[in-house]
């Protein structure tokens, strides 16, 4: 068993430091003495049998807070469209006044005391205990959002210690509509534990689109949560786009509580050398009329190594409901690997439910097509490669997403 | 233009190609006819260099031997293969594919690259002849089309690349009256005195409409009769049989 003495020093001095209510106090107590009962996750765990973080999470059995110096947040890094900026700078939170009637973007302090329930999952329970800044966002009913919200995590130079933790809440109230898009930007090589856990809600008939992009980190440990709750008719996309990591495992968790609502949880990863990433996705089904897809796509070069763990859970008074998974990798060196694990639980008989998994190296009958018409053989990998990621960003429901996203893979869309 | 001399092509231990001579001069067209498993896919495969033959054997075509050179290298020298079974490609957007591999030609022959617009206008003319309207464009490359559309997606890339010797295998099949129509009016309309043609077919009814100079007849991996195009009217009205031993 590993030495959590210094982790248990960490944590008290952290408390000590925390300006809080005696019930933030007490559940971060509660989360933190769960997550010493067992420790980190180990690899015969069978929950996190796929999981880069089994080996890397004991690099960090102490952690460092101390806060960083840096201020700024270099301004060519913002996107260059009308947009509501969410900075995060190491960890700390910076917020702009935000002038729209009906959206509230601020520190989410009320709700972070709000949540009183630990969970069984150690790394989520180790990320309740310390989390301590993140954002609310909050729009108010019959509000539609235009611009989006565009929120920046961003890791300078000038942070020397190993350890972020963020703790956010989206809510959506009834009949609202609000896109928000997250990005991280790595401009520090240190090995960094970079944690988070968002909450949201969606009220009936509301929509959201989440979009986050995690991409080019060599060294870092990264553990996203969220776990997305939807009332009646409600609509949530949530996209992730994660391209070189290191390590990282995003779990995202749907419970699609009323009826009609409607889930698309849909991510491609592109990893290279020892890029480790894992994606965990349940979604359960508790009402009747609700509908599900899962759409995951990874291509894998040198000894990258891929994980998808999938499960449509159907309550049995869940009927008529459609849920779709699918998953699928190009393998694009005899060393990368990817594991496949597709789990349906269904206590319903009137549903509709398919997954399919699959995993291979390029068609030759297509690369041979495009050569024939002049291309050149890397060309034509790099092309088929490209269009077998982009399919998933195809199916996006915003136009300037998916050409963000298409330019991103380096990908021209239909436009040319 | 085309001198073929001697070609053998087999895979693993098959023999499918037996050692096969033929020549085609500027500005013809020859129809290839033969029963099904004659060989006529793996000769244009030959052809265009397809991996996975072991091919042996000459193939000159403007002074080079094409057996040195690979897929994309025949391609920018002006070698075209529309396929029997054009290839579904999701998420590789058809406009785009197009350009590319024009500029993939254009490059390799020392020409300019073509932006956006300039494309788009030649594209606009050419796929209007053909009937291929912006939203079949803007689609994955043949994902949902169509035999006829597949087809026609064919006709529209020789029409923009513009090759010097096009080998079409088996593009009439599965085509109804009107779609090859169209797709032998394409074709007839890229006919030119500098520019070949080698038209595979299993069924006479193409040749109706696209008039071959020379008709072969391929079996068991050999040309085992050349004739003119009344040698197709024959083989439609006596079929395969006299040829196949
Ligand atoms: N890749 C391959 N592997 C094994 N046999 C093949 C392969 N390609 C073609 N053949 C065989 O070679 C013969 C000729 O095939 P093909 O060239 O497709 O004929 P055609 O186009 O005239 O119908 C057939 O018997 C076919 O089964
Ligand atoms: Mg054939």
């Amino acid at each position: 068993m590993e030495n959590y003495e210094n982790i248990k020093v960490n944590f008290d001095s952290f408390i000590q430091s925390l300006k809080s209510n005696a019930d933030d106090i007490e559940f971060r107590k509660k989360s933190f003495n769960h997550f010493l009962t067992n420790g980190f996750p180990k690899a015969k765990d069978e929950e996190w049998k796929y999981s880069p973080l089994t080996k890397d999470l004991n690099k960090f059995l102490s952690v460092e807070f101390g806060k960083s110096t840096e201020q700024n947040f270099p301004e060519e890094l913002k996107e260059n469209y009308d947009h509501y900026p969410i900075i995060f700078i190491d960890g700390n939170l910076q917020l702009e006044n935000v002038q729209e009637n009906g959206l509230k973007i601020v520190k989410n302090e009320k709700f972070l005391k709000s949540v009183k329930k630990e969970g069984t999952n150690p790394v989520l329970n180790f990320t309740n205990a310390f989390a301590d800044e993140g954002y609310l966002i909050e729009v108010e009913p019959n509000t539609i959002i235009s611009k989006p919200i565009v929120v920046y995590n961003f890791y300078s130079k000038n942070f020397s210690s190993n350890f972020v933790s963020a703790k956010n809440f989206i809510l959506i109230n009834e009949s609202s509509e609000i896109t928000i898009f997250e990005k991280n930007i790595y401009n520090s090589d240190q090995e960094y534990l970079i944690t988070s856990n968002t909450e949201v809600f969606l009220a009936k008939n509301s929509k959201l689109k989440k979009y986050n992009v995690n991409e080019e980190n060599k060294h870092s440990t990264i553990f996203n949560f969220t776990k997305a709750n939807l009332d009646e008719g409600s609509e949530l996309e949530h996209f992730t786009f994660s391209k070189n990591i290191n390590s990282c495992r995003d779990e995202t968790i749907v419970n699609l509580n009323g009826k009609n609502s409607f889930a698309s949880v849909s991510g491609i990863q592109s990893l290279l050398d020892n890029n480790n990433h894992e994606i965990k996705l349940i979604i359960n089904h508790n009402e009747e009329f609700t509908e599900s897809s899962q759409f995951i796509k990874s291509a894998l070069h040198d000894s990258s190594t891929a994980a998808f763990q999938g499960k449509i859970f159907v309550d049995s008074q869940a009927q008529k409901t459609d849920g779709y998974q699918l998953s699928r990798a190009l393998l694009l060196s005899d060393k990368a690997r990817f594991f496949s694990k597709p789990e349906l639980e269904i206590y319903a008989d009137d549903v509709k439910c398919s997954h399919g998994s699959s995993s291979g190296s390029i068609d030759n009958e297509s690369i041979f097509y495009l050569r024939s018409r002049g291309i050149d053989e890397t060309d034509a990998k790099e092309m088929m490669i490209k269009g077998f990621l982009a399919e998933v960003i195809d199916k996006l429901k915003d136009d300037r997403f998916k050409k963000i996203f298409f330019s991103k893979l380096g990908h021209d869309s239909e436009n040319v | 233009m085309i001198e073929i001399k001697n070609l053998k092509a087999s895979v693993d231990e098959k023999e499918i190609l037996k050692g096969l001579n033929l020549s085609i001069g500027k500005g013809e067209v020859h129809a290839i006819m033969g029963p099904n498993g004659s060989g006529k896919s793996t000769l244009s495969y030959a052809l265009s260099g397809k991996e996975g033959y072991n091919v042996s054997g000459e193939i000159k075509f403007n002074k080079k031997n094409l057996l040195e050179l690979n897929t994309e290298e025949r391609a920018q020298e002006g070698v075209f293969l529309a396929l029997q079974y054009p290839t579904e490609i999701p998420g590789v957007f058809t406009k785009n594919f197009l350009r590319t591999s024009l500029n993939s030609i254009r490059k390799a022959n020392g020409e300019s690259e073509l932006n956006a617009i300039e494309f788009l206008k030649i594209l606009k003319e050419k796929s209007t002849e053909l009937k291929i309207d912006d939203e079949m464009l803007a689609r994955p490359l043949n994902v949902g089309f169509s035999g006829g559309e597949k087809k026609r997606n064919e006709i529209l890339q020789m029409a923009l690349l513009e090759p010097s010797f096009i080998i079409m295998d088996e593009t009439d099949s599965g085509l109804d009256i009107d779609a090859l129509k169209v797709v032998s009016n394409g074709v007839n309309s890229l006919r030119d005195p500098d520019r070949s043609f080698l038209i595979i077919t299993h069924y006479q009814r193409l040749l109706n409409y696209i008039k071959p100079d020379f008709v072969h007849v391929l079996s068991d991996g050999k040309i085992v009769k050349t004739g003119d195009w009344k040698l197709a009217l024959d083989l439609e009205k006596e079929g395969y049989g006299q040829f196949i031993n």
